[in-house]
């Protein structure tokens, strides 16, 4: 018989604010149903008022660890990568979103947390430890990240270019990175409007692509962000012609 | 609904019928207004440094919050007792599972979570056969859980530790809850909790006046002989005098009886406490979570009590019984 393994939460010993911001956190039964709850009803919200069309779903991995990556243009992208995913795998995806608009204040940072299950990325002064614990978490916990390289929603729509980030996460290891091309969700939430139009939003899912070989430095995180930014940009103009 | 049953689920204008109610929450009140003085002469005396100084006055305003958290719902009535006790249970089995790592085991988790809420239902309801089929039914139902995954490696450890978080939590637990059907609850649970609690305090102050040889230095290095002894000594007369009271002319009202009921809330209190210890040592944690500034986790808090509700009940249930004169099957009798 194997000796007993106890891993107590990884997030012991963090008061309940300090833990609605870390990236260490782990959701009991009350959060998971409450993400459950979260990403069916907005399933349903996307397939009334929007029309979600998934092009490519069987090109997911059937469970994690992978990364999705997709164009930002609006508060909708990650809702509707969220959306697209199964419920099996809603239980560990994790959308990576903007410390300084999601993980502000109590009242954000608790509604992200819980809801959302959104992990903060803080962009000013973030330096490489965030992305290493998340580069970490990633592997051990077999997680699946929602991730918009570009760094911020586009003002105008059109794709910015990728950054670095992605290649941190991923350079030197197996994990696949799903690119996915979103189209209609400026036009349904643009940047500046407050609330959503209905207007048909469509997601292409991309093949998997894998970064083994490719080495984790700058130049490796370059390769990656330019190789994974034209997929995003074919899946994007597949997703206006089809 | 019975009008006894209603009366006793809801009948906050009876809060204070009891004398030793009164006393006790009177007490409470009396202790709560001296503590800052003690507080504020105490750090002077010993020219503490600012961070114990800090961490008694954080001590000072959750005990406040506590306080009220306990009093209010046990002075509202047994229906507010009871749901106070549930979110006690599931707080508890939240923070051990938790720190055990049962979390991740939903299906398990689920089962205990149910069980929590039956025995709940069996304590609102006052059907007390519900109550006592719950612990074996729901032990099964947690080992036939553990086959879900198909996955035989880690079953006895998923189990073990669900049964044992049912046990403590749900069951143990669940007991206090079950008191609230006696008619006269309101005294019975201030003075188990009050008398744990200064039991609690009396082991800490014996430990620093007259603690010299250790008790059990591996499991918790700040535990004395002295501070020991020094709790059952105080405790013991405190809780029989107030048991006295509480069931005045009944089988259990005999010097002897009572101080063996003082004796166990003393001994059990404080195994409990070195229960939590263990478990926090076995698994390298201090604290089971970060919850209650200056106390810890819910768990850190009311370790002592978890043994003794189990135990207080089967001991005055022997002699006396709970819920005498009561109606059963509230909610589910549909009037019987």
């Amino acid at each position: 018989m194997e000796p007993w393994k106890l891993e107590p939460a990884r997030d012991t010993g963090l008061t309940p604010s300090e833990r609605f911001r870390s990236v260490r956190r782990e959701s009991g039964l009350l959060e998971s149903l409450a993400h459950h709850v979260c990403f069916s009803m907005l399933r349903s919200y996307f397939a009334i008022a929007h029309r979600l069309t998934i092009i490519g779903r069987e090109k997911l991995p059937a469970h994690g660890p992978f990364v999705l990556a997709a164009n930002h243009c609006s508060h909708l992208d990650a809702l509707a990568l969220g959306a697209a995913l199964t419920p099996r795998h809603r239980e560990r995806a994790f959308p990576i979103a903007a410390g300084d608009v999601f993980f502000q204040s109590g009242v954000t940072s608790t509604f992200s947390a819980i809801m959302l299950n959104a992990l903060p990325m803080w962009r000013k002064n973030c330096g490489p430890h965030p992305l290493a614990d998340l580069r970490r978490k990633l592997q051990e916990e077999k997680a699946i990240f929602i991730i918009f390289p570009e760094g911020g929603r586009s003002r105008i729509g059109s794709m910015m270019p990728f950054k670095h980030g992605l290649g941190m996460l991923i350079a030197e290891t197996n994990l696949p990175v799903v690119p996915c091309g979103l189209v209609g969700t400026f036009e349904a939430l643009p940047p500046d409007r407050k609330l959503p139009r209905p207007v048909a939003i469509k997601l292409v899912i991309g093949a998997a692509l894998q970064f083994a070989s490719t080495a984790n430095d700058r130049t490796g995180w370059s390769q990656i962000a330019a190789t994974v930014e034209s997929c995003v940009r074919d899946l994007v103009a597949q997703s206006r012609t089809a | 609904m019975n009008p006894i049953a209603r009366e006793r689920l809801f009948g906050f204008r009876h809060a204070f019928d009891d004398r030793v109610t009164v006393v006790l929450a009177l007490t409470v009140l009396i202790l709560f207004l001296l503590a800052p003085l003690l507080i504020f002469v105490v750090t002077r005396a010993a020219n503490s440094s600012s961070d114990k100084r800090k961490e008694l006055w954080d001590r000072y305003r959750s005990w406040i919050w506590l306080a009220l958290f306990i009093l209010i719902p046990i002075l509202a009535g047994a229906f507010w007792t009871i749901l106070g006790v549930a979110t006690l249970s599931f707080l508890c089995y939240r923070e051990y599972a938790r720190i055990t790592g049962l979390f991740r085991e939903r299906t398990i988790s689920l089962i205990v979570v149910i069980g929590i809420l039956f025995i709940t239902f069996a304590a609102l309801d006052n059907w007390y056969r519900l109550f006592v089929a719950l612990f074996p039914l729901t032990v099964a139902l947690i080992a036939t859980g553990g086959l879900i995954p198909d996955q035989p490696k880690g079953y006895i450890q998923r189990v073990g530790l669900g049964v044992l978080g049912f046990a403590l939590f749900g069951s143990a637990l669940g007991n206090l809850g079950y008191m609230a059907n006696d008619w006269n609850y309101r005294p019975i649970l201030l003075l188990i909790i009050f008398a744990v609690e200064m039991n609690d305090i009396f082991a800490y102050i014996c430990g620093h006046l007259f603690g010299h040889r250790k008790f059990v230095p591996n499991t918790s290095p700040n535990k004395t002989v002295g501070g020991a002894l020094g709790a059952i000594v105080l405790t013991t007369p405190l809780f029989a005098l107030g048991a006295h009271f509480v069931w005045f002319g009944t089988a259990l009202d005999t010097p002897v009886c009572l101080l063996g009921l003082g004796v166990i809330v003393s001994v059990v209190g404080q195994f409990g406490d070195l229960m939590l210890s263990s478990i926090k040592r076995d698994l390298g944690l201090k604290d089971t979570a970060k919850l209650i500034p200056g106390h810890g986790g819910i768990l850190d808090r009311f370790d002592s009590l978890i043994l003794v509700a189990p135990a207080v009940f089967h001991y005055v249930n022997y002699f006396v019984g709970f819920a005498a004169g009561q109606p059963q099957r509230i909610f589910s009798g549909w009037g019987i």
